[in-house]
């Protein structure tokens, strides 16, 4: 797998110079991460998860910003092996294997250097009862067999009263909520060897008892759990226009320094309401978003998440590169 | 005086002992024969796989059938052709570019609308999967009419021996004399004899580590990992039906799959492989392939994973 010139190392002083970085006092830490300046602890596994001053770039580890990457999903495995360019991927966690050897796609990838980080979907940290120690341990044992820099859950619940919804369901914004959040995510982080990245989920209603906004929800939780963010950018863009709101509001309320990755997605408009549907092209809109998020502070790492009806290679290879127009990193296909 | 009078009843004066270890000991020498005699005829030459494609890949895999089935899945998937009324093919679409001379082949016989399952009796198609075997032959990986033949020496060989055995049969019951175990012998050294008729390879060694390779390169495009075949393009799913059969069609488009006849687990290897198919496990050359289709390893069962070694040979 070659990295082209420019996508290595040296990414650190080209994101600082790049025009859409234009990087504030908040930025610059996170930028540290990159550049190797005073962040000893910043290699990797050696990152304690609940340091609550981390920025997110040391999360990927002392060399550099990730820039582009895409989901794994085993339908596109072969196209996602041969991007020349990528440095990091994710994959869903519960896919991978508790034990036995990795999956010979994603060892392949591991082995070439290219970060994969296991995402989950079914811890349900927002239930009301513990995290299951089970399913933690599985998320654990996939973040140490595919050396992942960090791994990444949803602040959902997808269980309650032993019943499996099936689907990530958003939590209501109260204190009850985020108090409930942060046990579990503290019970996981006292067994995960990585940071965890939390990531907000798209809602198609609002809960009417809610207590926080959105990023005071969000903020309170990374706060109080040292806990990175993963942030869909689509699914911003999809809160705001269904619910007539600036999608850039809440970018500027949100800790930006503390973006692990971004996940960009595809949707669509049905009957007035835009789904984020992640089989659809990303829309023009989620792009100029991507731009909007970068110029304010652009995070280590973008991320295509694509998860079904998958297009041709070429559309896809134009996806990515949209995405790395979007925000100044350089193209990985 | 017991045992003079035993020998001179003894069918043709040798003892029922004395047939059945020589029997044994000619049938042992006959597997050994043919076991070696195979893997002097089929090594075959060592090809880089990259000078591969997807229709040489598969007649590899599945003889004249697979290979006519990789060509129709790349042209179906190109737009090329679909399957009209009747089940015949048609052209709905240019015929792509860098098509192979089997593509143009194939083509031609949908714009003369051939029942799809009547394809490979065409005859420009039938010339095409020709020049497709010559060229393999000559590089080694498929073995000719020669080599085929000369692999049923040592078969012919074991069906003296199990003539032999059948006429000392005929020949001891006649007499009276017991044949238990001869009968058990014969009926044993019939089915090796079939088997080893049964399973003259019809790829060389060599071709089948180049499969073993492509399938591990290649782990991507097996059906357990249910591949996004449009975004492996037409290319990726001609390729695919080389190396893990019919079912590859089927799974990228079984409306016409089903029109089109395609028989769904021709040559398809038994859902292995692929992602939670583990390192190497995708090469169990079970085939359900009819004919000329059919594994050269033999048992079939056992041979997962392990076939790159030396089973059949």
């Amino acid at each position: 797998m070659t990295v082209p010139s420019g996508a290595g190392g040296a990414s650190g002083p080209r994101a600082a110079s790049h025009p859409a970085a234009s990087p504030g006092p908040a930025a610059l830490p996170a930028m540290a991460g990159s550049s190797g300046l005073g962040r000893a602890s910043g290699a990797g596994g050696g990152l304690a998860a609940g340091g609550g001053a981390s920025g997110a770039g040391g999360a990927f580890g002392g060399d550099g910003a990730f820039g582009v990457g895409i989901g794994w999903r085993p339908e596109i495995a072969g196209f996602v092996a041969a991007l020349p360019g990528l440095r990091f991927t994710e994959v869903i966690a519960e896919s991978v294997p508790a034990s036995g050897p990795v999956p010979a796609p994603l060892a392949a990838l591991r082995d070439a250097g290219t970060a994969v980080i296991p995402h989950g979907v079914k811890l349900s940290l927002g239930g009301a009862e513990p995290v299951d120690p089970a399913r933690v341990a599985h998320l654990a044992a996939a973040a140490r067999q595919l050396d992942a820099p960090l791994v990444s859950e949803h602040i959902a619940f997808v269980r309650a009263g032993g019943l499996e919804a099936g689907h990530l369901l958003p939590l209501p914004r109260s204190r009850e909520a985020v108090d409930a959040v942060v046990a579990n995510v503290a019970r996981a982080q006292a067994e995960l060897p990585v940071p965890i990245a939390l990531e907000p989920i798209a809602a198609i209603f609002d809960w009417p008892d809610d207590e926080l906004d959105e990023a005071a929800f969000l903020t309170e939780i990374l706060d109080r759990t040292g806990a990175l963010l993963l942030l869909d950018i689509a699914n911003v863009y999809a809160n705001a226009r269904n619910r007539g709101t600036e999608p850039t509001d809440l970018l500027d309320r949100l800790p930006l320094d503390r973006v692990a990755y971004v996940h960009v997605a595809g949707g669509a408009e049905h009957d007035g309401v835009y789904h984020d549907t992640h089989t659809d092209a990303v829309p023009p809109q989620v792009l100029d978003l991507v731009t909007e998020l970068c110029a304010r502070h652009r995070p280590p790492a973008l991320m295509l998440e694509r998860d079904g009806h998958y297009p041709p290679a070429d559309t896809l290879r134009t996806e990515l590169d949209a995405i790395a127009t979007a925000s100044g990193y350089p193209v990985v296909t | 005086m017991e045992t003079v009078l035993a020998a001179q009843g003894d069918t043709w004066g040798i003892p029922g002992p004395t047939f059945l270890a020589i029997f044994a000991g000619a049938a042992v020498a006959l597997v050994i024969a043919a076991l070696i005699h195979r893997a002097v005829l089929f090594a075959g030459h060592h090809t880089p796989v990259d000078r591969l494609g997807p229709q040489q890949v598969a007649y590899l895999n599945g003889g004249d059938r697979l290979a006519v089935y990789s060509s129709l899945a790349g042209l179906r998937a190109a737009g090329a052709i679909e399957v009209g009324p009747g089940r015949t093919l048609t052209a709905s679409g240019p015929m792509p570019a860098g098509a192979t001379p089997l593509d143009q082949a194939v083509y031609n016989a949908a714009g003369q609308r051939v029942r799809a399952r009547d394809v490979d009796g065409d005859q420009w198609v039938r010339m095409a999967l020709t020049t497709l075997r010559d060229d393999l032959e000559r590089r080694g990986l498929a073995p000719s009419e020669g080599t085929r033949q000369a692999a049923r020496a040592v078969p012919f060989l074991m069906l003296v021996l199990l003539g032999l055995g059948v006429v000392r049969l005929v020949a001891g019951i006649a007499g009276g004399k017991p044949v238990g175990y001869l009968v058990v012998l014969t009926i044993v050294w019939a089915l090796v004899t079939l088997i080893v008729f049964r399973t003259i390879p019809t790829r060389t060694r060599a071709a089948r580590r180049a499969l073993d390779e492509l399938r591990r390169q290649h782990t991507y495009l097996a059906p357990s990992m249910t591949p996004a075949w449009a975004t492996y393009g037409a290319a990726g799913l001609a390729l695919g039906v080389g190396l893990y059969g019919a079912a590859s069609l089927w799974q990228a488009d079984a409306a016409f799959a089903e029109e089109a006849e395609i028989q769904r687990q021709y040559a398809s290897t038994a859902g292995t492989g692929g992602y939670y198919g583990g390192s190497g496990g995708d090469s169990g050359g079970s085939s359900s392939g009819g004919g000329d289709g059919g594994s050269s390893c033999g048992g079939g069962g056992g041979c997962g994973g392990g076939c790159g070694g030396g089973c059949g040979g």
